[in-house]
């Protein structure tokens, strides 16, 4: 095993150079595990970057304990992270299969996260609660991992938000899914989770210990929240100046609020009353609104911000160099085929490209293809609704 | 601590030594059958029975520090084993107390709290003095469930709130703030009052790459501690008069001070503001209140509210000087913390590590995409991610509390080691926190 200095921390494994959606990380006490979304499992593609070596005790179930005093004696009390060259361990490795569980709770925090749901693209959303669930149930399995409080240790803030969800799943007919629910009420009791809804939902717990078959009407909506498509024909009456189409950078907006497809923000640069505004209509999928999101038209020295509504729609008000609205006559003269629109936060030096995304998507449908050992319930549910 | 067990792990030129969590695993492992509800699945013990029964209670690493260090000798190794299997009866026993509190929390259908966290010191302490529980002891367990989610803090700062509502205390507590606060003063003062001490600070919050550097930083945290300048330091942040010297900092930018100079503070009337210096005698009195849960003894009020008069008078609010020290430090440590920012460069090895981690930390925001790269990934975070930029404030705010805690309680900061991760732990709890208010502002409106 080799270590090295990484922006000053001393980490181990190989670089993972990929820029988000494609690295899966897991915050542990002391350290932050990474591994590359599509590599297949194995432990050899495990970077660990250490935060704080005396806070890693869970070190010797990685590395033996062996290693875990090498590397301590290795890096000692007080590491000089000036080290040009790194250290060499010898005989040092990960215990074959000691990061798997590790990986597969970071694959669930990246589920959480990235899921690219779309209408377009046919990839169904994650039924939240039972991924949320299923995540909780793993974190409490890896404890060992989290003697420190991190970023991904709280458990009752996973299940706090689902316990109407629950009530429903506790008297699904599909045993899988009831299982699952009736594991996270168990342990939201024990963790003493009590926001609202909760009682209720322990409540029928009880009721349906004595009557777990009764069949109950489930929603069949593990695929979408209701939302309503883009049409990508233009708006408004009169014909646009210009038009044309943009991808949202998945990056730079929150999840489950855009359909992750490309090509899915439509925009048209038009004449409202005496005012050049572009109009811009992103593709919502929800459950979260894409209210207040900003959106950035920029086409040479032409310039248009604003915020997305409710619907996922804007109006903006083009502006030249100079500040001064974008007069009629000027805008029928502007090429604007090098127009950019963009959604979200503005990202210096964007690193996610359309191929990183197709990549991404390649992935998932991989697994909603063929849902492996590792696949989360949600992840089977969603291949099994054929959206 | 460290630093032997470290000398002994490269003793011969090979690790010797065994990491402290598989110590106790082993020794759990070997208390046998009894202690199912405090294991996890794989039969070790459960983080939270090490965290709030082995590491507190059986191990006692505050009277043994040597228990606490990440690696520890193999005699070390030794005793630890020792001591947890000696505790096999008291482990058992607590173990049947929990599964009985549980069974009447059930029944009780308490859901507050996490029952292994709130429950285990207390089942451990029942096996200790009542050993295990008798059948059908309904009173017993009724009571301790009574006692913790009534919470028994609450009855103290009841007590508090009776002794300050006598106007006669009050006045008494007055009088003594006046003559505390008249008597601290600046010692002898010079233009550059602060310099050699920042000198020695950059030994302490420096490198040290052997075994002999490690002694040397040592050795400069002992004098430190003994050195008058923190404490003239604190003296100067309320001198009215214009002195020869001048703070380093302000205490308002650091956010330890609404105001500068520092103010007397009060007995009771409450402040709007929450900066530490700030403060009445009976707030800060509350807060030990609060802290001491897990104590055996409550302490006495009327000496706890005089001796607090006092300490709310001492320069950075701190009686004694190892913590006035450590403040000064932490404020040397703060200023050049942000964690968004990479331009910023560091002049401490200390504050680069910490800040190294922070950086860390703020990407893996930003693979779960909390964040955007280098910002907020929604307008509504723009308030708490402005806020990670003033880093100083929260970071000097938690820290001063935990050396208030440690004033009161008597527990020395003449460790450097135990100082050094004393001041990286303050940094990893503000930055959690700032994380965790980064993200819920993000999943507000999912809820339900």
């Amino acid at each position: 095993m080799r270590l090295v200095v990484d922006s000053g921390l001393w980490s181990t494994g190989p670089t993972i150079a990929t820029p988000p959606p494609l690295v899966v990380v897991l915050e542990v006490s002391g350290a932050v595990l990474s591994w590359t979304v599509d590599d297949p499992p194995g432990d050899s593609a495990t970077r660990i970057t250490f935060t704080d070596l005396s806070r890693a005790d869970w070190l010797w179930r990685v590395l033996g304990e062996s290693g875990h005093v090498a590397l301590a004696a290795a890096l000692g009390a007080d590491p000089n992270t000036n080290e040009p060259h790194g250290i060499e361990l010898a005989g040092v490795d990960i215990v074959a299969g000691a990061v798997e569980p590790l990986r597969r709770l970071a694959a669930g925090h990246w589920l959480r996260r990235w899921w690219p749901a779309s209408r377009q693209d046919g990839i169904a959303g994650l039924d939240r609660a039972l991924l949320d669930v299923e995540v909780a149930l793993l974190t409490v399995g890896a404890q060992d991992f989290f003697t420190d409080p991190t970023l991904d240790s709280d458990v009752t803030e996973l299940l706090a938000p689902h316990a109407a969800s629950l009530i429903m799943h506790i008297r699904d007919d599909d045993p899988r899914i009831r299982g699952l629910a009736v594991a996270g009420s168990g342990l939201a009791d024990d963790i003493g989770v009590d926001d609202a809804g909760w009682p209720e939902l322990f409540a029928a717990l009880d009721d349906s210990r004595a009557a777990l078959t009764m069949p109950t009407g489930r929603r069949d909506d593990y695929a979408l929240a209701a939302g309503s498509g883009v049409g990508l024909g233009h708006q408004g009456d009169a014909a646009p100046i210009a038009r044309g189409v943009a991808s949202i950078i998945w990056s730079a907006v929150p999840p489950r609020i855009f359909d992750a497809a490309e090509n899915t923000v439509d925009w048209s640069v038009q004449l409202t009353g005496a005012a050049v505004v572009a109009l811009v209509r992103a593709a919502v999928i929800g459950p979260d609104p894409p209210t207040g999101i900003e959106v950035r038209l920029r086409s040479g020295p032409i310039t248009g911000t604003g915020a997305l509504d409710g619907d996922g729609r804007a109006t903006l008000p083009l502006v030249d160099a100079g500040h001064r609205p974008v007069t009629e006559s000027a805008a029928w003269d502007h090429d604007w085929t090098n127009a950019s629109v963009i959604i979200g936060a503005a990202v210096p030096g964007v690193t996610e490209t359309r191929e990183t995304r197709e990549r991404v998507r390649r992935w998932v449908r991989g697994r909603l293809d063929r849902p492996g050992g590792d696949a989360f319930l949600a992840e089977i549910l969603a291949a099994e609704s054929d959206y | 601590m460290s630093a032997d067990s470290q000398l002994a792990a490269v003793l011969g030129g090979r690790a010797v030594g065994l990491p402290r969590r598989s110590v106790i695993e082993a020794a759990w492992r070997s208390i046998g059958p009894g202690v199912e509800v405090l294991s996890g699945d794989d039969g070790g013990p459960l983080s939270r029975t090490v965290k709030r029964i082995i590491d507190p209670l059986v191990l006692r690493l505050r009277a043994n520090p040597q228990y606490s260090a990440p690696v520890v000798a193999p005699e070390t190794a030794a005793a630890m084993l020792e001591l947890v299997v000696a505790s096999g009866p008291e482990l058992r026993a607590a173990a049947a107390w929990f599964e009985i509190l549980k069974l009447e929390r059930r029944r009780q259908r308490i859901r507050t709290g996490n029952a292994q966290e709130l429950y285990f010191p207390v089942c451990f302490e029942l096996a200790v003095t009542k050993g295990p529980p008798a059948p059908h002891d309904h009173q017993t367990t009724a009571t301790v469930l009574a006692d913790i989610h009534r919470g028994r803090d609450r009855t103290a700062i009841e007590v508090l709130h009776e002794y300050v509502a006598n106007p006669e205390v009050v006045a008494r507590l007055a009088d003594q703030l006046d003559r505390s606060w008249r008597d601290v003063r600046p010692g002898v003062t010079s233009e550059n009052l602060a310099d050699p001490f920042l000198a020695e600070l950059a030994t302490v919050l420096g490198p040290a790459n052997s075994h002999r550097a490690a002694a040397a930083r040592q050795r400069v945290w002992s004098a430190v501690i003994a050195d008058a300048t923190p404490y003239n330091l604190g003296a100067l942040a309320r001198s009215e008069r214009p002195e020869k010297a001048t703070l380093p900092w302000s205490i308002v930018e650091l956010g330890l001070s609404s105001i500068e100079p520092q103010r007397q503070p009060t007995i009771s009337i409450g402040s709007d503001s929450d900066r530490p210096l700030d403060r009445s005698v009976v707030d800060r009195v509350r807060a030990t209140l609060r802290r001491a849960l897990d104590r055996d003894a409550l302490p006495d009020i009327p000496l706890l509210c005089e001796e607090e008069v006092d300490r709310a008078c001492a320069p950075w609010g701190l009686l004694s000087e190892d913590k006035q020290a450590v403040l000064v430090a932490g404020i040397e440590v703060a200023v050049e913390l942000a964690p968004l920012d990479r331009s910023v460069s560091t002049r401490y090895a200390l504050a680069a590590q910490i800040q190294a981690r922070l950086r860390k930390e703020a990407y893996v925001l930003y693979a779960r995409r909390y964040l955007a790269e280098g910002g907020p990934i929604h307008p509504r975070q723009r308030q708490v991610v402005d806020d990670l930029t003033a880093y100083a404030h929260p970071y000097l705010s938690r820290l001063w509390a935990r050396l208030h805690g440690r004033d009161v309680w008597q527990e020395p900061c003449d460790d450097v080691d135990e100082v050094r991760s004393l001041l990286e732990g303050v940094a990893r709890s503000v930055s959690l926190d700032h994380r965790q208010r980064i993200k819920a502002m993000l999943e507000l409106q999912v809820a339900g």
